[in-house]
């Protein structure tokens, strides 16, 4: 089932929590809603899923208006932040719940019930603790219950509010490739919310980016993180240097470096009003720590100076803390045999020249 | 598509907040307004001589008195018995724990009688006490010996949960850093108690200043000597005398809001205290 | 808690922490001196009940309560008690889900007045109600009129136990609905409940034992109220006497037997409520143990 989202704005108090968000998740697909807390995500999720109504806009389901739609009918299973079981039912009567509760006309039998949990249970690997409590499980367990539980009344659409927040690190990572592996099986239209870009990545189909309770981008984990729509995205996506240049006659200026920024640049809205002729315009200039090349001599290509001042080579890419001329602090990064053979030492002077930036006007 | 009314998810709210507000009101409120609306039936100088005649002056003096005597009392003891149901363990501690509530679901006739019968003069106190030249019962000291019993949960029950919330890595820290154990318990542990104590003891003070049950049987009831005010206004009801008895009860009931306040701060304050 | 069965005011919690233990005297000391308040304070009038109700033996304490008027005290408080703790437990548990499930303007008002009874004297909580129905009071001549009997008579006792009852279940339950939060009755909503199925199936087994203390609290002061009701009652005997008015005027008869031994009976239901009480917390506390201690378990194995 498609999910459409029209002008949907909310406000708790003097909050702006969503303002104005249109947003269509496509039948099937699995949507990220990324951005830092505060950003309204959780938010939008609780009125996609009619936990919370919004003021303005409406959302339809299929084409359908089901903004005034009660919770109750709109037919979302929802996976709450903190799983949210009912600690005094066992996880098999935890699943069944949805199903029990069912007006007796539609209940299925108490067979059909039994063989559809233990089919769910399979499903998430709990099979073997439908008797215990939500009390006697780790938390990963408690997150499976919880997705086989929304899972068992068959919902249209899939929400879950920081699936994995509250887990450890290992549990994290196994539950997230599930999740996608899950998805593909079911494929079920889900969104789920995080604030974690590396999951939104990883996992999802589609990633909307979020912040102050507007949309900044939405577009594949591609896209967004090679094409950032504005400097909130280049910023929340990973590590990224900024210096503050200009543009002039085509090229992103900073310090003593002029590089071309063409066809990246090109690839954004806001280089699109760039200016043709050659007066320069103050501008930011951002680079991926992992886009610098680092030479120990000058080699004509357009470079900073920078001294090293600490490395950081614990792992298959390198990381390098330097400082320019300017006394900016840089962080690059470079692989691990690309390092060996530069042979980099704290206190040396290098040349730094960006294979790729990023500009934004200010 | 702007909605007038908050749409709410969870239902239930107009019935149960309606429900609890039409029962608050006809159980509580209406009857707590009759009693402002009669007093507002006396004029300022009939109810100033009311309320400041010598034999009710006396009895506020004493309610007061004897009510932050017996909370005094509790805040050392209690404090003393919450440390140590808290932090030391010895036979017979859970059962004494348990019993700290008692006062609590004890009738206070009951404690009332078993006082008086306790303090009496040839009672099995009462009659050691009497050899000591000290007279409880039918004394103002009775009134505060059943104050305390009445009040003595409060102080106990408000500071156990901070003892325990305590995190003894500070008291490790304090150590580590020199001081000698007092010095760890006067400079570390008492302040970080200090806002539940003083809770502990304005509750207390609170619950003493309506107590009548288990005050009527040990203090003799004798005005000017051992009458407490919720007595004179009994006193003032069964003459018949409404008018009278209103005017003490709105003083004494100011007194109790003030208590709520004075707590509502207190408790801010030590909420403030936990991390 | 290496300590945990050690000699009488021997050990400290702390066990193995040598930084935060007690010195000897002061932990000996300190525990006398609460040993011995608690035994003064609330053991000996205990005793002092039982002793003197048995003072005369078992038959003396059978024809005691055998006697009519003693009979017919038990009746009326337990009457009281079938009548205002139903009120009060409904009212509990509708203020309670009002307060925790929704936000709204002037709750904290709405709990300060909730816990009003609790303030207000008990003889001036009966006061209220002669104000009010008594012979010179607001509604007295309309009443009388009618020939209706409010004060001095059963109604009376009963409105009176009713105010004085009315904040034990709400205080119970808001604090504990208010950390429960609702999202488990939210879940309960968006896998099809309606508002009962989510309040009868998720709310209430959640709330159970509170909602248990907050009952037997509510009917300890139900049967025990004194202050209020001997206002409202008139001490008619055998007709507006609850046992705590009977032991009073037993009492002051002289009859310390009949009157102490009505007062064990009290004494009884008091126990009984801290036995409750304390099983409750006991139960809580281990419950979420055993759940920490599973928890990490299961999570080693897996």
């Amino acid at each position: 089932m498609s999910i459409e989202i029209q002008g949907v704005t909310k406000v708790f108090g003097d909050f702006k929590a969503l303002d104005r968000i249109d947003l269509t998740v496509p039948s099937g697909e699995l949507v990220a809603l990324l951005g830092p807390s505060g950003s309204g995500k959780t938010t939008l999720l609780r009125v996609i899923a009619g936990l919370e109504s919004a003021d303005e806009g409406s959302i339809l389901f299929d084409g359908e208006d089901a903004t005034t739609r009660h919770v109750r009918e709109r037919g979302v299973g929802f996976v709450f932040q903190h799983y949210a079981l009912f600690r005094h039912m066992s996880v098999f009567e935890n699943v069944a719940f949805g199903l029990r509760v069912r007006p007796r006309k539609l209940r299925p039998s108490r067979e059909d019930i039994r063989e559809r949990v233990m089919k769910l249970l399979k499903l998430v690997q709990l099979e073997h603790l439908g008797k215990r409590y939500p009390g006697q499980l780790s938390g990963g367990q408690r997150q499976r219950v919880a997705l086989a539980r929304a899972l068992a009344v068959e919902p249209k659409v899939l929400l879950l509010d920081e699936p994995f927040g509250a887990l450890d690190a290992r549990v994290r990572q196994e539950l997230r490739s599930w999740l996608r592996r899950l998805h593909d099986e079911i494929h079920v239209t889900s969104v789920f919310v995080t604030h974690d870009q590396e999951e939104a990545l990883e996992v999802a189909d589609r990633v909307v980016v979020m912040s102050g309770g507007r949309i900044e981008q939405i577009g594949t984990p591609e896209e967004v993180f090679h094409h950032p729509a504005n400097e909130f995205v280049m910023h929340f996506l990973g590590n990224v240097n900024v210096f503050h240049g200009r543009v002039e006659g085509g090229k992103a200026v900073f310090g003593d470096v002029a590089v071309e920024h063409g066809e990246t640049a090109t690839a954004t809205r806001s280089s699109e009003i760039e200016p043709l002729d050659d007066e320069a315009k103050p501008a930011k200039v951002f680079i991926r720590p992992h886009e610098w090349d680092i030479a120990v001599y000058r080699n004509g290509r357009p470079a900073m100076e920078a001294v090293v001042i600490h490395v950081n080579a614990a792992g298959p890419v390198v990381k390098v803390s330097l400082l320019s001329e300017s006394g900016e602090p840089v962080h690059a990064e470079l692989p691990l045999e690309h390092y060996r053979s530069l042979e980099l030492r704290t206190g040396q002077r290098v040349f730094l020249s960006p294979r790729k930036v990023k500009v934004f006007f200010d | 598509m702007a909605r007038g009314k908050r749409h709410r998810v969870l239902p239930g709210f107009g019935l149960t907040c309606g429900y609890t507000l039409t029962y608050l009101g006809l159980v509580v409120l209406i009857p707590l307004a009759t009693l402002f609306l009669k007093t507002s039936s006396l004029t300022w100088v009939q109810f100033w001589t009311t309320v400041t005649s010598e034999r009710a002056l006396f009895a506020y003096k004493l309610t007061i008195g004897a009510s932050f005597l017996a909370a005094l009392v509790n805040s050392v003891f209690g404090l003393i018995v919450a440390w140590v149901l808290v932090r030391y363990r010895f036979p017979g501690r859970a059962i004494l724990d348990a019993l700290v509530d008692l006062p609590f679901a004890l009738p206070t006739a009951v404690a009332g009688i078993s006082l008086c019968a306790l303090y009496a003069p040839g009672g099995w106190l009462g009659g050691i006490l009497q050899k000591a030249g000290v007279q409880v019962a039918y004394a103002p000291l009775g009134v505060v010996i059943a104050m305390v019993f009445v009040s003595l949960p409060f102080v106990v029950r408000t500071v156990q949960p901070v003892l325990a919330d305590l995190d003894q890595e500070v008291e490790e820290a304090s150590a580590s850093l020199g001081a000698r154990r007092w010095q760890t318990l006067r400079r570390v542990v008492f302040p970080s108690v200090l806002p539940s104590l003083l809770t502990g003891l304005a509750l207390a003070f609170g619950r003493s200043l309506g107590e009548f049950g288990s005050i009527v049987f040990i203090s003799g009831n004798m005005p000017g000597r051992t009458e407490i005010a919720s007595l004179l206004i009994l006193t003032r009801l069964e003459e018949f005398d409404y008018a009278g008895a209103t005017a003490i009860a709105v003083v004494m009931l100011g007194m109790s809001f003030g208590m709520i306040f004075v707590i509502n701060v207190l408790q801010t304050w030590s909420r403030r205290g936990a991390v | 808690m290496a300590g945990a069965a050690g000699h009488f005011g021997g050990t400290n919690k702390a066990g193995g922490r040598v930084g935060t233990r007690d010195p000897r005297w002061m932990r000996w000391g300190l525990t006398m001196v609460a040993v011995v308040f608690l035994a003064v304070m609330l053991i000996l009038p205990l005793v002092i009940v039982f002793a003197t109700a048995f003072s005369k033996g078992w038959a003396g304490f059978a024809a005691a309560i055998a006697e009519s008027e003693s009979w017919s005290a038990i009746k009326l408080t337990l009457l009281a008690a079938v009548v205002s703790v139903p009120l009060n437990l409904v009212f509990g548990v509708a203020a309670a889900w009002a307060i925790s499930k929704f936000e709204f303007r002037g709750k904290n008002l709405l709990i300060t007045v909730i816990d009003l009874p609790f303030s207000v004297s008990p003889i001036i909580a009966g006061m209220l109600f002669v104000l009010l129905f008594g012979a010179h009071g607001w509604l007295g001549p309309w009443l009388a009129a009618r020939d209706i009997k409010i004060i001095f008579a059963v109604p009376g006792i009963v409105l009176a136990t009713v105010f004085v009852t009315v904040p034990f279940v709400a205080r119970e339950l808001i604090p504990l609905m208010q950390a429960q939060g609702r999202e488990e009755e939210e879940a309960a909503l968006s896998l099809g409940a309606s508002g009962w199925q989510a309040f009868f199936r998720v709310t209430i087994p959640n709330i159970k034992w509170g909602l248990i203390y907050g009952v037997i609290l509510c009917n300890a002061r139900a049967l025990g109220e004194f202050g209020a009701v001997s206002v409202v009652s008139g001490h008619i005997q055998g007709v507006t006497n609850t046992m705590p008015l009977q032991i009073e005027i037993l009492y002051n008869e002289y009859k310390f037997v009949p009157a102490f031994a009505m007062a064990s009976l009290l004494v009884l239901m008091a126990l009984l409520t801290l036995v409750v009480k304390h099983g409750i917390e006991w139960r809580a506390a281990r419950s979420h143990a055993q759940t920490v201690d599973e928890t990490v378990g299961v999570a080693a194995t897996a």
